[in-house]
């Protein structure tokens, strides 16, 4: 029923210009069905320099029905489940048109990492720290994509920290308050 | 007795009065209701004209296809004044633009023809044309792309709205060129949405809600008008709420009131009331009477005030080993108000359902009274036994008066309790409209049963004069009746609703001396 064909063409049109727009789609098994995307996080955001893991699962009337997708990396944006991972957005839901595809909705869901909508929300805690306290938020959520979204994980910076001679405890903090970033955290650190 | 109503010598005049006012009365409603238009039943055989005398209005109107009349239509839930008025103020770009209908222009694609096409939602190159379907928005893909996408949403019940593939294109397709593409089967489904569209998406008709269902809708004749109809299929419902017509309470107070009713609410009152729970085995206790120590079955002992286990030991003021201190006062007075509210409701339940069961005895007898007067007058050569008019007329108005007096409980009950209007009146206030419309509650009451004891007399076997003397009786009573159950909704509308804030959520369907509306079949005049 699936119209695998499509599906497939979708793949090699992503493959061709994976370079230029960083968005890969690459198939989990071996029927097409389930997919795994790949986005960078949009520059200039608290998502900047993160590789964002998305899980799609191909429904019976695709394209005629919106493919399933869920973020599998751990994001922090009002629009995001930050426990599973739902993602709101009406591309996905009842905006959804047959002429989109795979690549223009993972290229929405960037859109969406760029311009959250916190009057829309999926997750009502971030999205209530975003209205209440933006600042915070954006630590939040760059610490999330330091932790989560980047190869070098925490326990690295740590222990590359640790290794300058700094305690464990006050590492950690450092790293937390300065939203992951390294440097600005041995800076921290250095300082007092 | 006697008092509550007047008695016949009394008011002689008076009686020659109120009867000459009630058939003057039911004259001048005829007239006006001949003027307005009264509600229709559409019938599973007449909604399809029903619907096509609209369209044809449209079509007329604005010189469009059908088509696009219905997809104007279902986009303001066929109100064809709205409509128009939407056109005359915005012009008719603006109005089809917001119902999602635009005017294909051929000139803009004519020139690229080719014989072969590509579609942009199975990515297939070389498709002949001929395959391919432009829709009127002017986007174009294949046939088994369209088709798949109408399947799909018909299936998912978006028949009445089934927008182009294109991304934010809002278009809506071609009703002919979904027919044309689909299964039979589905086509047929297709068009029994777009057909019952226009009962479930217009607010002036609505399905008869009978179970089992009729197959009819009813259309009601004034926009704004609180009304409750009778079907052809017997029927008598509120068109607002569609439950059972229940004049004189609103929607929300019988809404309210069935689930009070339902509800065990007033059980776990009484329980909450009467009973304790035993600390031990906590089954539910009642104490008949007897001192505040109390033995459940499973041999515990407690304290009946705070329900707290104690020992054997004790006095009829004290149990040792055992105080309540201050919590029995609060519990005692949470206890007297709950008593207080299960007294309430159990006085305004036991009136509503005296009423509500006479009235269904007096259904079932209603046969046996017209059995009775047709009898009566084949058997009698007299001519006040020929025209027996005056007899019918007074079995209706028993039905009337008494469901108006059954359904004059609830209403009270929300009207002078505390849910509803709490803030609305001082305890005073409350206290003398409570009064002012219990009296005229009670006066109809009385009259209503004297009416229902003249109507149970075996009339059949009465003599010329007799008749002539419960025709007289009859003549006198039934305008006293009607014009009570007048002066109630007028007392409701002015004294009680009106003047409150909260009664603006209460529209009341109005007192009808006829009755409640029997609906007429609908008949297409298109001209």
């Amino acid at each position: 029923m699936i119209d695998f064909s499509r599906v497939q063409k979708e793949l090699q049109d992503c493959e061709k210009d994976k370079d230029a727009s960083g968005i890969r789609v690459s198939p989990k098994s071996d029927n097409l069905t389930r997919l795994t995307g790949t986005i960078p996080g949009p520059i200039g955001t608290p998502y900047e320099g993160g590789t964002f893991q998305i899980d799609i699962t191909i429904p019976e009337g695709y394209p005629f029905e919106p493919p399933k997708m869920q973020f599998s990396t751990k994001v922090w944006h009002p629009n995001i489940s930050s426990q599973s991972g739902a993602i709101c957005l009406d591309v996905l839901k009842d905006q959804w048109s047959p002429a989109l595809t795979l690549k223009t909705a993972l290229v929405s869901i960037q859109a969406l990492l760029s311009t959250p909508e916190p009057k829309d929300p999926q997750d009502a805690v971030v999205a209530e720290q975003y209205i209440k306290n933006y600042q915070v938020f954006v630590s939040t959520a760059r610490y999330w994509t330091e932790t989560f979204a980047k190869n070098s994980s925490l326990e690295e910076k740590v222990k590359r920290l640790v290794e300058m001679g700094f305690g464990d405890a006050q590492v950690r903090s450092a790293i937390e308050s300065s939203g992951g970033d390294e440097n600005l955290a041995l800076e921290k650190l250095c300082s007092g | 007795m006697d008092d509550d109503y007047l008695s016949f010598e009394e008011e002689e005049e008076e009686e020659e009065d109120n009867y000459e006012d009630y058939y003057n009365d039911d004259h001048a409603h005829e007239e006006v209701s001949s003027k307005k238009s009264t509600s229709q039943i559409i019938t599973k055989e007449s909604l399809v004209l029903a619907q096509k005398e609209v369209l044809a209005r449209v079509m007329e109107l604005l010189s469009v296809k059908e088509n696009q009349a219905r997809t104007l239509l279902i986009h303001y839930q066929w109100n064809v004044n709205k409509l128009i008025g939407v056109y005359g103020d915005r012009g008719k770009d603006s109005l089809f633009k917001s119902a999602g209908l635009t005017v294909f222009d051929p000139s803009l694609i004519s020139s690229r023809k080719r014989k072969t096409m590509s579609c942009d939602i199975c990515i297939e190159d070389d498709i002949p044309s001929s395959a391919m379907t432009r829709m009127e928005c002017g986007h174009c893909f294949c046939n088994d792309c369209w088709k798949e996408h109408f399947t799909v949403n018909i299936n998912e019940g978006k028949s009445k709205r089934i927008t182009c593939m294109a991304h934010k294109c809002n278009a809506i397709c071609d009703e002919d060129v979904v027919r044309k593409l689909v299964s039979p089967e589905l086509a047929e489904k297709f068009d029994r949405f777009l057909v019952e569209s226009y009962v479930e998406d217009n607010k002036m008709v609505k399905w008869c809600p009978s179970t089992p269902h009729c197959g009819n809708a009813i259309r009601k004749a004034e926009e704004d008008e609180e009304v409750e109809v009778e079907c052809s299929c017997g029927l008598q419902f509120c068109f607002s709420c569609l439950s059972e017509s229940h004049s004189p309470c609103s929607c929300l107070m019988w809404k309210l009131w069935r689930k009070k009713c339902e509800d065990e609410s007033e059980t776990v009152n009484w329980i909450t009331v009467h009973t304790r729970v035993c600390p031990k085995c906590n089954k539910p206790v009642h104490r008949s009477d007897g001192c505040n120590l109390m033995t459940c079955i499973c041999g515990q002992h407690f304290c009946w005030l705070c329900g707290g286990a104690t020992g054997r030991d004790h006095t009829w003021t004290s149990i040792s080993g055992h105080s309540c201190g201050r919590y029995k006062e609060d519990k005692v007075r949470q206890m007297e108000r709950a008593k207080r509210d299960l007294n309430r409701y159990t006085h305004y339940y036991y009136h509503f359902k005296a009423h509500t069961d006479s009235s269904k005895l007096e259904d079932k007898r209603r046969k046996s009274i017209l059995e009775k007067a047709e009898f009566i007058s084949e058997k009698n050569d007299q001519l006040v036994f020929k025209d027996l008019t005056w007899l019918t007329d007074g079995v209706d108005l028993l039905f009337r008066s008494r469901r108006i007096l059954s359904y004059s409980y609830p209403f009270a009950f929300y009207m002078f309790g505390e849910e509803l209007f709490k803030d609305e009146m001082s305890d005073l206030d409350r206290e003398m409209k409570k009064n002012l419309f219990e009296d005229q509650q009670q006066q109809l009451e009385g009259n209503v049963e004297r009416l229902s004891k003249i109507l149970e007399e075996p009339f059949d076997e009465y003599s010329e004069d007799d008749i002539k003397m419960m025709k007289n009786q009859l003549k006198f009573l039934c305008p006293v009746i009607d014009n009570l159950c007048k002066e109630m909704y007028k007392c409701i509308e002015n004294d009680l609703l009106g003047p409150t804030q909260a009664g603006i959520n209460h529209s009341i369907a109005p007192y009808r001396s006829k009755g409640i509306e029997k609906a007429i079949e609908f008949c297409a005049d298109i001209c």
